[in-house]
């Protein structure tokens, strides 16, 4: 099958089951007690800024569900970041109502869109839904200009209505994003295990033998895209708050295409040290080359190559040290 | 008159390609209660009628029923859930999962727990999938694969490969199993293992159709065996009465048989 | 009367000028899909790459880089643009036989390093930058046609005929349509994939130089211009059916127009959304392409 983004190594399984105690389990637990305790360590950009590094790896890990559940390849996922983080911001400027109620419209907005988006496209597959979901985050930055009586056009909306009252506001946008990010991460841990997510795999690999088993591949389709729109918009909730900030800036075709660089950068990852990777890179790189813009798209496009290069040449080469092994 | 009820029944079966005819009007009555062969030589169109049977491709005419319900134009999930079938000839196990869990997908059809289940540690899908692992297990056993449940199908030679494509086709209590070329690729053992399991499998209730290559097994298991060549039928009957017609024995000493 | 002038002053013009657009649409469209036919990579790098050629005429012939004339400057950007797909396609080659759609992503990679080289090297200005054309203007039959939209249609017409006959008469042609028929087959005939593959992309490098030489003068030159531009050709590739050269240039003209009628007519602001719908629509109407039959046996 020459159309499987399935190129890249798999995670290092066998490995972590044989050192035993570095399960992925534990790996999470340890990093997720680390990080609960680094905004004591780190000033207040540098809290923030990772705060945008957890909202921005759920939104990797949206584009890295499709990839790994799906079969396929998103390069509009600003669509559902952007459907996310309007809900939040609309509803906190306009209506004053904090996450507890924009979360979940943002959750139930992203898997519906999701799904309109899916049935239509239901029947397309590799280039063809890649170049369809481009035309989707092309017409995003139009959209949100167009409402701008909701979206506040260029200006954008700032959302300031704390989630939990009374508790320092930098300290709220640092420990939701990373719990999102943690909440989110579990769930799809837990997608793993269940009858739908193996289902789903089965449908991308062999979508005539998850048909002969009870598993239209249309259902299969339908359902990923649901999925990880709505992981999308988690994500695009998550930056409002986090970033404070809403405006059609976040949500460009480039900024979509990052997403995907971050997916491909984490390896199409889902577990949380991976996606954690990807929302870093695709977070810090712009922060550290904000002085010299012109070499971001570089950088960016230069690490999409290596890791795909990366990504072909690693298996040839681990083999070759392997007979050199077994032969010396 | 029981086991001709549960039948699946075809008539007329007629499938081409861009004018390539690979079945010309077929009539099949496979019975519960037996294990029916399905024979001929590469490219007879064996496969083919498997997956017109399954619903996989749409024949052109023809009427497709299983006990006495019309099957056309049913799409292959709703053949699967009213318990039809079936092994690929391609192995089309899922290398994301493990071994017991391609397994559970054959009992996929079954599940009831929902979405929320999906993503949160509910009992009722954690209840779910450890009851489906125990099935999986039992029919992994039951083909003599007792310790691979953890392992990935990519790490299992071939032959084993195989059978636990046969488990996932059996784990889900079919009422119509259809094996697409089970004893290829396997050793003598597991032949053996798998010849036994079959045998096992035999119930009132269930019609087995199996393609297979491998002569002694078709004749030592089946009761009723059906030739197919360029997409007709060149002979029905017991394995007596195809080992000795003459149009099967002309067309097996023609061709290079026997792999 | 009334309806008989708008279509006469508003919907005739309409269709003129989105026909010479759809025309560029066809030519960037065509090099699209010649990648894609014969080694199924959707080249999302050539709006970029093809940008970053129209800024270096710009930089040549306007005394940034160079003080050339606009025809060597011209040359020597086409040069580049060749340069540039046999490295991009030299550096993606072992990927390409292994997935279409890792080789795809990788057309990203090196759709932003273009975009970047070009920030770098021409900064984020706008710049003008126009045709040495004759500048002349009649009207027919409440048409107006000008100089421009005749130069357009005359490359076009020429490019494209041009390159249909090297298609259909050379020798490398006729190996590029066996290996998009059916690249197993031409491989076992003892055809060279990766040379005709060299062929597809440096093509299609050409035909996206000249698409975006002409379409600068409507417009201007940005960083984002061209690349802009190129989605267009991409929808056009789309509708065509992706695997299909005349079905680029159906799609390309049938684009322009579409385009066209809709700011003109419902509304400039989303134009993009539009541009969305057709290509959802196209692609569950005739999924192989509006040149392609519908039916077949399909599962
Ligand atoms: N999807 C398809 N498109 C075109 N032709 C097909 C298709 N599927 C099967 N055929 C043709 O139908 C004929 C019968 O194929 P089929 O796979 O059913 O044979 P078979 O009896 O299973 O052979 P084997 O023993 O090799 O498995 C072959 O000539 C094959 O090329
Ligand atoms: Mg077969």
């Amino acid at each position: 099958m020459s159309d499987q983004v399935s190129h890249m190594p798999s995670p290092p399984s066998a490995l972590s089951r044989l050192s035993g105690l570095a399960t992925p389990g534990v790996t999470a637990v340890v990093l997720v007690t680390l990080l609960l305790f680094l905004p004591a360590l780190l000033g207040g950009s540098w809290t923030f800024t990772l705060g945008l590094c957890f909202a921005n790896s759920i939104g990797v890990l949206a584009v890295s569900l499709l990839v790994r559940y799906g079969g396929e390849v998103s390069i509009g996922h600003t669509f559902f970041t952007a459907l996310g983080a309007y809900s939040v911001g609309v509803l906190d400027t306009r209506y004053g109502i904090s996450l507890w109620a924009s979360v979940p419209l943002a959750l139930v907005l992203g898997v519906a869109f999701g799904l309109l988006f899916a049935w239509p496209s239901r029947n397309l597959h590799g280039i063809y839904l890649a170049v369809t979901t481009l035309a989707l985050a092309l017409a995003v930055p139009e959209m949100i200009n167009n409402f701008d009586g909701l979206t506040g056009g260029y200006e954008g909306l700032y959302v300031a209505t704390p989630f939990l009252p009374g508790v320092d506001m930098g300290a709220q946008r640092y420990y939701v994003a990373l719990a999102m990010l943690v909440l989110v991460c579990f769930a799809v841990a837990r997608l793993r295990l269940s009858r739908q997510g193996m289902a789903l795999l089965l449908a991308k690999t062999h979508p005539a033998a998850a048909d002969a088993f009870g598993t239209r591949r249309v259902w299969a389709r339908i359902s990923v895209m649901g999925i990880s729109g709505g992981v999308g918009a988690l994500c695009g909730a998550t930056l409002a708050f986090s970033g404070s900030t809403v405006s059609p800036g976040g949500f460009t075709f480039w900024q979509a295409i990052f997403l995907l660089v971050g997916s491909v950068v984490s390896f199409y990852g889902l577990s949380l040290p991976r996606v954690l990777i990807g929302g870093a890179f695709v977070t810090l790189v712009p922060q550290l080359l904000s002085a010299s813009g012109a070499w971001i798209p570089v950088l960016y496009g230069l690490a999409l190559l290596g890791m795909i290069l990366i990504g072909h040449y690693m298996p040839r080469i681990r083999k070759a040290l392997n007979r050199n092994r077994e032969t010396g | 008159m029981d086991q001709m009820t549960n039948a699946l029944r075809g008539e007329g079966i007629a499938l081409s390609f861009g004018g390539i005819k690979v079945l010309k009007g077929l009539d099949v009555d496979f019975r519960a209660g037996e294990i029916t062969g399905l024979i001929g030589p590469n490219g007879a169109g064996k496969t083919s009628l498997f997956n017109c049977l399954t619903g996989a491709y749409s024949p052109q005419k023809g009427t497709i029923s299983y006990a006495g319900q019309p099957l056309n134009g049913l799409p292959p999930a709703a053949r699967a859930a009213r318990g039809i079938v079936r092994s690929f000839q391609h192995v089309a196990l899922c290398p994301d999962l493990t071994v017991r869990e391609n397994v559970m997908m054959g009992l996929a059809r079954t599940g009831t727990a929902g979405w929320l289940s999906a993503f949160l540690p509910l009992p009722r899908g954690r209840q779910e999938r450890s009851d489906m692992a125990r099935a999986a297990d039992a029919a992994l056993a039951d083909l003599g694969l007792p310790d691979v449940g953890d392992r990935h199908p990519g790490e299992l030679p071939p032959g084993m490969q195989r059978l636990v494509e046969i488990a996932r086709a059996v784990v889900g209590k079919p009422s119509v199993l259809m094996l697409d070329e089970p004893a290829a690729g396997l050793n003598n053992a597991e032949t053996q293992d798998l010849t036994a399991a079959l045998r096992k499998l035999v119930s009132p209730d269930l019609v087995m159709v199996v393609v297979e290559h491998d002569m002694d097994l078709v004749m030592s298991i089946c009761d009723r065996i059906y030739v197919l060549n360029f997409g007709e039928f060149v002979a029905v009957g017991s394995p007596a009465e195809v080992r000795s017609n003459p149009d099967v024995i002309r067309i097996y000493l023609g061709s290079d048989e026997d792999e | 009367m009334t309806v008989w002038d708008s279509l006469l002053y508003d919907l005739f013009p309409l269709i003129w000028s989105g026909m010479i657009t759809g025309c560029l649409y066809a030519l960037g469209a065509l090099g699209l899909v010649m990648i894609f036919k014969c080694s199924k990579v959707v080249n999302f790098s050539h709006g970029n790459v093809a940008g970053l050629t129209a800024f270096l005429v710009y930089g040549l012939s306007s005394g940034v880089l160079m003080s050339l004339s606009w025809g060597a400057a011209v040359l020597v950007a086409m040069l580049a643009a060749v340069a540039i797909a046999f490295l991009i396609y030299s550096i993606i080659s072992p990927v390409v036989f292994e997935s279409d759609l890792t080789s795809t992503i990788a057309t990203l990679g090196f759709g932003l390093i273009a975009q970047g080289v070009t920030l770098l090297m021409f900064g984020a200005d706008i710049v003008a930058l126009d045709l040495p054309i004759p500048r002349f203007a009649f009207s027919v039959l409440g048409l107006f046609v000008t100089g421009y939209d005749l130069t357009v249609l005359a490359v076009a017409i020429v490019t494209i005929g041009a390159l249909f006959i090297v298609i259909d008469y050379t020798k490398l042609g006729i190996a590029f349509r066996a290996i998009s028929e059916n690249p197993f087959a031409a491989e076992v005939c003892g055809l060279n994939l990766r040379s005709v593959h060299y062929f597809a992309w440096i093509t299609a490098a050409i035909l996206g130089v000249i698409g975006a030489l002409l379409i600068v003068p409507t417009t201007f030159l940005s960083v984002t211009t061209v690349a802009t531009f190129m989605l267009q050709a991409f929808a056009a590739a789309v509708i065509g059916g992706f695997a299909s050269l005349p079905g680029a240039l159906v799609g390309g003209v049938l684009i322009g127009i579409l385009m066209n009628l809709f700011t003109f007519y419902v509304s400039p602001e989303y134009s993009s959304t539009f541009l969305l719908g057709v290509i959802l629509v196209a692609l569950n109407i005739f999924p192989n392409g509006i040149l392609q039959k519908v039916g077949g046996s399909r599962v």
